[in-house]
This record gives structure tokens, sequence and C-alpha cells, in this order.
């Protein structure tokens, strides 16, 4: 049974993520990668990671998704690049990926030692958090400033100009 | 409820948090909230000093470190092994506190021209400064992560930061999307690592499995005891991919000549110098410590793109008319040079110091070249073309003479620092290629590198010096660009940087006798 819900969680993840790439409309590639983020989100709780698959539903497909779709109906976009999708050249480097994929994955059956098995029942919340200010306090610090200067970043970059008329 | 909490196992673990470890980050940080701070609070006329501020403070941690360099926490792990002092790290300490302090005086002279908001550009070069300094010193991916990606994130701002050239948003799109590609695969990389190093006592763990995957020490020992690990061989090279977009090593410089030319002038300086020393000091870490165990298939994959990084870079180099992309250009050859020493590393303990020495000599020299750019270039900071220096040494001999000596160092001319750098990285490349064959080879490109370059950089001193024949201008041509008055701090960091450029060259003195021997 868990084997049948691996695999079904797993193609529906690659077959959404490819839904993504493939499709020219930018509501339905948004709308694919929410149903990919479902699909990992699904492989996470198969793991007993409860705590991952609740953060990476709530802050991705909760929050990235939804402000991707945000700016897209913002912006409106109809019709979407009139250029040819696929060209001569997307089929070779597909082609050129395709094949150094599968020299990866035949040299890993060949050569590849795998762990048997994977870290069965990833920290609880209250581990989690209490490692988050412990062992890894400074990194937690560090992205505090990481965010400071992102939130700064988006102020200069978008702010109203004091001299008018100064863009090109 | 919180009696389950176990506080002795809290306080352990957070007993190795030595905050006095880190005081010179954290006086930057506390320096870039007191300049927001400070905007806030001054009247509007006293805010033009905010710049001073910023390099006051940051000389005096400058004289700080100097001061303290052989601190107590050399060669000690702290925060619970996330960080690791070394000499080095505390050579790069500097290095970047010091590039930090040019690339603000440079703000001083560009930023003024631009309708841009002054005191952020300061705060973000002080966050990310720190931010460098944590990362060469860091000693586990995840503070290796995070220190990463407040740098990168801090130059995305930087680089789009004159929002209305399109030049630069162009640039800053570029970076971001081809910065974000090299963060996911760098992470890739890790994911893998921490995959097949980890599950230490679970059933069906490989042998040297640990607990702590993610820790450099751990995970070489994990290395050690499978060094033929298929993925943990993949994971090695993407981390190492990672690392290469930073530095711009061919196939990953894609990215350079489009970014070098849009970002303002100080960012292109700090992208050329900080951001590409912290790669080759994070890359040292990796390919001497950590991946060691790997050299049987790292060393071909560094030697192949050494030589290419030196050959693309310099042939690219030479046809180029705008100054920013030949600086660019002639950066992912420098890139090449620095690769070589690297790799060289694994087998001569010299080649470390010649790294850090040439990163030293290429800092001075670059920041000499940028200050004279920052003063030839007009409002449009993208358009600095090589046809603006035509009389430069004529109407400014200052500027020329300073022009002269910054490109002749980066050219690796006799007298100057730039010529010790390449002798002593060419050196222990020689003394190495007796365990690496290959490296003769590589020392065979780098030779006809360094004399293809000589072309481009006295292609651009000709152009300074020995006035061209020009058509007389026409009526609708644009006119080139007033060059600036220079300031007295400009002019006495000018002065610095030249005679240091030469000394260096002459006497290494102390600083040498310690690269050397370390």
């Amino acid at each position: 049974m868990a084997d049948f819900l691996f695999y079904l969680f797993a193609f529906l993840t690659v077959l959404a993520a490819m839904g993504v790439v493939v499709n020219r409309n930018a509501v339905n590639a948004a709308m694919c990668l929410l149903l990919s983020f479902a699909g990992v989100a699904a492989l996470f709780t198969m793991l007993d990671s409860g705590l991952l698959a609740f953060v990476f539903l709530l802050v991705y497909a909760g929050a990235v998704v939804v402000l991707f779709l945000f700016v897209v109906m913002l912006l409106d976009v109809q019709g979407g690049d009139p250029r040819k999708p696929y060209q001569p050249i997307t089929a070779a480097a597909a082609g050129v990926a395709l094949a150094l994929l599968t020299t990866g994955l035949l040299s890993l059956a060949e050569r590849g030692r795998l762990p048997g098995s994977v870290p069965a029942a990833a920290p609880g919340f209250k581990e989690f958090a209490a490692r988050l200010f412990t062992t890894y306090l400074l990194p937690v610090e560090v992205t505090g400033f990481l965010l400071l200067i992102a939130m700064l970043g988006v102020v200069v970059l978008s702010k109203r100009l004091e001299t008018r008329g100064a863009v090109k | 409820m919180f009696a389950a909490i176990n506080l002795s196992a809290l306080q352990a673990a957070a007993g190795t948090n030595q905050w006095m470890a880190i005081y010179p980050e954290l006086m930057l940080g506390l320096l870039a909230l007191l300049l927001l701070g400070l905007e806030l609070v001054l009247p509007k006329a006293p805010r033009a000093l905010i710049p001073t501020v910023a390099i006051v403070g940051l000389v005096i941690v400058l004289v700080g470190l100097g001061i303290n360099f052989h601190t107590a926490f050399l060669n000690r792990d702290t925060f619970a092994g996330l960080l690791h002092h070394s000499d080095g790290g505390q050579f790069m300490r500097v290095f970047f506190v010091l590039s930090a302090i040019l690339v603000c005086i440079l703000a001083t002279v560009t930023l003024d021209r631009q309708p841009v908001s002054k005191v952020e550009f300061y705060h973000i070069v002080i966050v990310i400064t720190a931010a460098l300094m944590l990362l060469v010193q860091s000693n586990h991916f995840v503070m290796f992560f995070v220190a990463l990606e407040t740098v990168t994130v801090g130059f995305y701002i930087l680089v789009s930061y004159f929002r209305t050239s399109a030049y630069s948003l162009e640039a800053g799109l570029k970076y971001l999307i081809l910065g974000a590609l090299s963060s996911a695969i760098l992470l890739f990389g890790i994911v893998l690592l921490y995959g097949v190093a980890g599950s230490a006592g679970q059933q069906g763990a490989l042998p040297g499995a640990t607990a702590e995957p993610m820790n450099f020490g751990a995970l070489r020992g994990f290395l050690a005891a499978n060094p033929d690990n298929f993925l943990a061989n993949i994971g090695a090279v993407l981390v190492l991919a990672g690392v290469a977009f930073k530095i711009g090593a061919v196939p990953f410089q894609v990215w350079i000549p489009d970014v070098y030319q849009g970002a303002p002038t100080p960012v292109t300086a700090f992208l050329a110098v900080a951001s590409k020393a912290a790669g080759f000091a994070v890359l040292l870490t990796l390919v001497l410590n950590v991946f060691s165990p790997l050299q049987e298939v790292i060393v071909p994959v560094l030697s192949v793109m050494a030589a290419a990084t030196i050959l693309l870079g310099n042939l690219a180099a030479l046809s180029q008319h705008n100054v920013k992309r030949l600086m660019g250009l002639s950066g992912v050859s420098h890139a090449g040079y620095l690769l070589v020493g690297v790799i060289a590393g694994c087998r001569e303990p010299l080649a470390v110091g010649a790294v850090y020495f040439y990163l030293l000599a290429y800092l001075l020299a670059s920041f000499a070249v940028f200050m004279v750019m920052a003063h030839v270039s007009g409002s449009d900071d993208a358009d600095q073309d090589l046809e603006h220096y035509a009389n430069l040494a004529r109407e400014r001999p200052f500027l020329g003479a300073v022009l002269a000596v910054g490109l002749g160092s980066l050219a690796g001319i006799p007298p100057l620092a730039g010529f010790m750098g390449k002798l002593l990285i060419f050196i222990a490349a020689f003394k190495a290629a007796a365990y690496l064959p290959s490296l003769y080879w590589l020392l065979l490109v780098a030779v006809a590198g360094v004399v293809v370059s000589i072309y481009y950089y006295f292609g651009w001193i000709k152009a300074a010096f020995f006035p061209a024949w020009r058509p007389p201008p026409m009526a609708g041509d644009a006119a080139p660009p007033v060059i600036a008055r220079v300031g007295l701090t400009a002019g006495v960091t000018m002065v610095v940087l030249a005679f240091a450029s030469v000394i260096l060259g002459f006497y290494q003195g102390p600083l040498g006798a310690w690269l050397v021997t370390r």
C-alpha cells in the first residue's frame, strides 16, 4: 500500500512539474506548480516528516504560489509568448539532457551505493525549535539581516524617485 | 509543559555560542543598523555625513581586526561547530573589510551623480561584508548557505541599484536568475551529500556515516571512508559548480560581461574583488579540506575548468571596447590563474599563501583602476568606453599614472605586486607539477594567457597615454563625459593603492613571510 501511494504521489509530482514547464498559460502553469507542491508534501508525510509537509504546504503552496498567481493576474498577460515554444535547439538541448540523465542513472545503478534506509521520524516542532534557538542560533540571526536587506531592496528599487522625469 | 524541555541540554548546546568570536561581524551589523537609524532621526543637512560614518566605522573595525589578528579563538570551533577560526579566515576578514572601505569611497564618488537613495547602499554593503566574513569562516553547510544567500541577495539589490538605467536593471535581472540557478545547483549538491552521509546508526547506513553530515569535518570523514561513492562525487561536483558561478569560471561565466557592465561601478568592483575572493577562500576550504578524499575526481574537473577559463577570459577580453566589460572578462582570466593555484594547493602548501597574495595584489590593482574609472565615467555609468580615456594622461597626469600602475599590476609587469602574485602561483604550480603532471600543461596555458592579457591591458594604457588621430566631432555626436574633480579622500586612496602595488612588488615583508610559511 505504501509503495503504491509513493508511486502515485511521485508520478503526480513529476507530471505536474512537467506541466509547469510545458504550459503556455501562466495561470495554468502556476496551478500545476501548486499540484506539484501538494505531491511533494504528501511524499514528506509518507516519510513521517509531518513538520516539513506542513511547512511546505503553508509556505510554498499557501504563500508563494498565491503570490505568483497574484502577480500574473495583476499583469494580465494575454496569450503568452508569441514565439514558437519548441525550436530545434530546444529539442537538441532536451536530447542532450536526456542522454546525460540516462548515463547518470545507469552509472548510479551500476556503481552507486545508497544508504539502505532514510532517517525515520524526523524531529517534531519542539526539537526543531530548540535546535533553532541553540545550535543554529547564528544562522537564524543572519537570516534576520537577510530579510532586512531584502525588504530594504524592495523599498529602494520601487520607491518613487525624488526627481521626476529622470527615468530614461 | 516547560519541564518537558531538558534545560541543561539546551544550555550545553548554546554554551559554544561565543559571540566574542565574531565581534567584528557583530560590530558591522550594529554599524549597518546605526546608519539606518541616523537617517531616520537626523535632519536633512547632517545626513550627508552618513557615508563618512560608514567609512570611519569600517576603518575602526579594520584597526580592531589588525590589533587582534591573533585572537584567542584561532584554530578553534565555535557555535557548535558552525564556525572554524583559522589564520586564513582572519586574513580574509581583513581583506573584506578593506574592500568594503574602498567600495564605500568609490560610492561617494559615483552615487552623487545618480538620483538614488544613498544610505541604503552603504547599509547593504556593510551587511554583505559581514556575511562574507562569516562565509569564509563557516565550517558547516547550514551556516555556509545562509551566509552565501545573504551575500547573493545583497548583490541582487546592489547590481540593479541605478534603476533609472536600463542596463542596470537588465544586469540585476540576469544576476537574479543566474544567481538563483547557481544557488539551486549548490543546494542540490549539499542535499545529495547530506543524503548519502547521514543516517548514522540506522540499518543499512554506509560505513563512516555521521550524525552531523553538514559539518565539514564529519563530512570529510565520511568521504574518506567512501571516496568512490557515486552520489557523493556528484554532490561534491555540484557544490563546486555552484561556487564556480560565484568566481565566474568557465562554463559558468556567461553572466559576467553584462552584469559587470550594467552594475554601478562600485558594485562592479565589489563583485570583481570581494565576491570572487570569497569564492576562492571557500574553494580552498572545500577542495583542500572537505572534499580532499575526492581529489581523483575533482582535480581533473578543476584543471579543465582552469584552462578553459584562462583561454576564454583572455580571448574574449581582446575585442572589448567597454572598459567595464574588459575588466569583467579579464577578471575571468584572473579566476583561471587563481584556479591553477587552488589545484597546486592539493600538493604544495605554498600555493595557498600564493592564492592569498594574488588576491591581495588583485584587490590593490583592481580598486586603483576602478577608482580612475569612477572619475572618468560620466552620468551614464554603463557607457564607459576606451575612447573616453583619450588624452587622459595629458589632461589628468595623476589619474593616468594611477591607471598605468593598476593596469600594469593586473597585467603582471615585473616590479609590481601583480607580477609577484603570478610568480608565486606559477612557482607553486611548478613545484606541485612533480606530483600532478597535468599542471605542466596548465602552466603553459597560463603563461600564454598572461602574454595575451598584456595586449589588451596595454591597449587601454595606449588609449590613455598616446593620443590617436580621431575625426573631429560631428554636430550630432555625444560629447565625451567630463572627468570629475578628484576629492581629497579619493586622491589619498588612489595614492595609497598605487604605492602599495609598487611596494608589495619589491618588498613583501612580514606579510610575504607569513603567507609563504603558513
